[in-house]
């Protein structure tokens, strides 16, 4: 079937919902602007960071098959990979014998390969389980880090970090918020280029078919571990430059960064969005941090400002209603059949 | 001496208290088709997980071809050219037909870290693939999803899914496993097209099949192999018509 769609080279319904979403998110800043709420294009900047985080999760989990409920682990290291380098820039001191540095394409190569090498780590021994165990490895994992970051009080502990600004990009001016959305819109569009191909390569065929059937990939002589195992860290990967993204923005990093509920929002979106798909976790982002933004406020406007802490109670209900009559998740409902690649 | 590309010697599995596998010896001579019959329960498919390396035996030795494969992992053994079907269809539910043939002659052509180019649209795979569905006679449903597949087309996947490995012994667990009588038949006559081009290890209820496509045939009761033979052989052995071919209505 996909080879027939793909050659006809028709407008889907897909690739109309797919030309929409990029138009309105490369004119977000205009339409910040026009809505005369400058604010938007901040928010937007975090949607798309997380957006990236959730999109490297569904490559493991919606093409993989695997469960990984500690996300925010190489999220929260790649974040503190630009942190601390720029703690030491700032401080003019050493970590490990390296200098610190307020670089972007260093920090960031950093974060990238130490989140790649943690998640290398971690998978090497979570893969050697399944099911419920590898759920609970990939958690225990996570919080352990975790306590980790929070113990370093050199790094601010419990408190964070701050950093004196944003990275420097080839002397592009990052502090400016349209310059940073821009930067972000790119990163991510990048990203999805790149999973897209990789979900669709022979890599691609292979762990889509581990997730269907690990035991016939098996007898057909494929060593599933080495695939799964570079699966994740590539994963780990993407949402380690999310991670340094997300320190630029905030201009801050913290243990909560990595903490398990930062995992769950990422899993929530990638829920919400439609696991399988790769671009459902672009609009679980936007719906997941619009609702984060806007629900509280909606409460406090309606003098329900008892609830303003809790709109998750709100959000459970929309989650379960989606999970129940959008199998493909929010894309699935814009998109339509051809959402998921399966 | 025989030509032997599998010789399994003093095989032991037992599951607790049961001997599933009992000190079984068995030779597959290059070439022929050797049946493997026996009463549900005897052993065959403990017998074929051990041969394709997903049970380890408690005791004994495999060979493959001269080697010892005994302990070798599942997925390196393909790679030697033992190929395998399973009894209970075992395939990628959510991918075409085409898809799950092409997997496996992608499984073939060197390892699968290749990020770019889509597999799909790549004709090494997709061509070959397409040519085993058809010998199979599965063509014409090429692009159909499998979860949309009827039970006997599956099966017949399966079988074009092992042949794309290009396998020198092919064991085959049950292939017309619930089929119907013309499905059955036609599958008798894909695998007799194969007689002599590959070698097989044929696990089968069905007697009419087994002696239409058996060169010789081994027979396991209780994971001992109680007699091994030409079929008329077999026909006639006292033993085997006591323990197994007597059941079958005394024909
Ligand atoms: N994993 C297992 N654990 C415990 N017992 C098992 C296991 N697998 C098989 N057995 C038992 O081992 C014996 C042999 O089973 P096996 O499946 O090999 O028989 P079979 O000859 O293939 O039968 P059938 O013709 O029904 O397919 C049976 O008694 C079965 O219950
Ligand atoms: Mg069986």
């Amino acid at each position: 079937m996909a080879d027939h769609s793909h050659r006809m080279g028709a407008i889907t319904r897909k690739t109309a919902v797919l030309a929409f979403g990029f138009v309105l998110l490369a004119a977000l800043p205009g339409i910040a602007h026009l809505m005369d709420e400058p604010f938007l294009v901040s928010t937007f900047s975090r949607v798309l960071i997380y957006a990236m985080a959730a999109v490297s999760l569904d490559l493991i989990l919606g093409y993989g098959g695997m469960v990984s409920f500690g996300h925010a682990a190489f999220f929260g290291v790649g974040a503190y990979v630009v942190g601390i380098l720029a703690h030491h820039a700032a401080e003019g001191t050493t970590v490990l014998g390296l200098a610190g540095t307020n670089l972007a394409v260093v920090s960031w190569a950093a974060a990238v390969l130490v989140s790649a090498g943690v998640a290398a780590v971690i998978g090497a021994l979570s893969l050697r389980t399944d099911g419920v165990h590898f759920i609970m490895i990939t958690l225990a994992f996570a919080q352990m880090l975790f306590f980790l970051f929070v113990s370093l009080e050199p790094y601010g502990g419990d408190d964070g970090l701050m950093m004196m600004g944003r990275n420097d990009l080839f002397g592009i001016d990052l502090s400016d918020d349209m310059t940073f959305y821009y930067l972000c819109f790119i990163a991510l569009m990048a990203f999805l280029l790149l999973t897209r191909r990789l979900v669709d390569s022979r890599f691609g065929m292979v762990i889509r078919g581990c997730k269907q059937n690990e035991r016939r990939m098996r007898a057909l002589g494929f060593p599933v571990y080495r695939y799964k195992l570079t699966a994740f860290v590539i994963a780990g990967a993407g949402a380690g430059l999310a991670g340094a993204l997300s320190a630029n923005h905030t201009e801050f990093v913290s243990p909560d960064f990595l903490h398990w509920t930062m995992s769950g929002d990422i899993m929530i979106i990638v829920i919400l969005g439609g696991i399988g798909t790769l671009y459902g976790p672009v609009v679980g982002a936007v719906v997941f941090l619009m609702l984060e933004e806007f629900l509280p406020l909606a409460f406090d406007s309606v003098g329900l400002e008892g609830l303003k802490e809790h709109w998750r109670f709100l959000f459970g209900p929309i989650l379960i209603l989606v999970v129940l009559f959008a199998r493909r998740g929010l894309f699935g409902l814009l998109a339509g059949r051809e959402a998921r690649d399966g | 001496m025989a030509d032997l590309i599998l010789d399994v010697r003093h095989l032991h599995k037992a599951f607790g208290a049961l001997a599933a596998t009992d000190d079984l010896n068995l030779g597959v001579e290059r070439g022929e088709v050797h049946a493997l019959i026996g009463p549900n329960g005897a052993g065959k498919t403990t017998l074929i997980a051990q041969l394709a390396g997903e049970l380890t035996p408690d005791d004994g030795t495999v060979t493959f071809d001269g080697r010892d494969i005994t302990a070798l992992p599942v997925h390196q053994r393909p790679h030697l050219g033992l190929a395998r079907s399973f009894q209970i269809t075992s395939v990628l539910m959510d991918f075409t037909s085409l898809d799950n043939v092409a997997m496996a002659v992608q499984a073939r052509a060197g390892h699968s870290f290749r990020f770019w180019r889509r597999a799909r649209a790549e004709r090494a795979l997709r061509v070959p693939a397409m040519d085993y569905l058809d010998r199979v006679g599965l063509g014409a449903r090429a692009h159909v999803r499998v979860s949309a597949l009827a039970h006997g087309e599956r099966r017949q996947l399966e079988l074009a899914m092992a042949l794309a490995l290009e396998p020198r012994l092919l064991l085959l667990d049950e292939p017309m496993a619930g089929m119907g009588p013309e499905e059955t038949q036609r599958m008798v006559q894909v695998l007799k097209a194969l007689k002599g081009e590959i070698t097989m290890l044929l696990v089968e209820h069905d007697m009419d099949a087994v002696f239409a496509l058996a060169d010789r045939l081994t027979v396991l009761v209780y994971g001992k192999a109680i007699a091994t033979g030409t079929p008329d052989a077999i026909r006639a052995n006292p033993d085997v018509r006591r323990a197994y071919l007597g059941e079958e209505g005394g024909a």
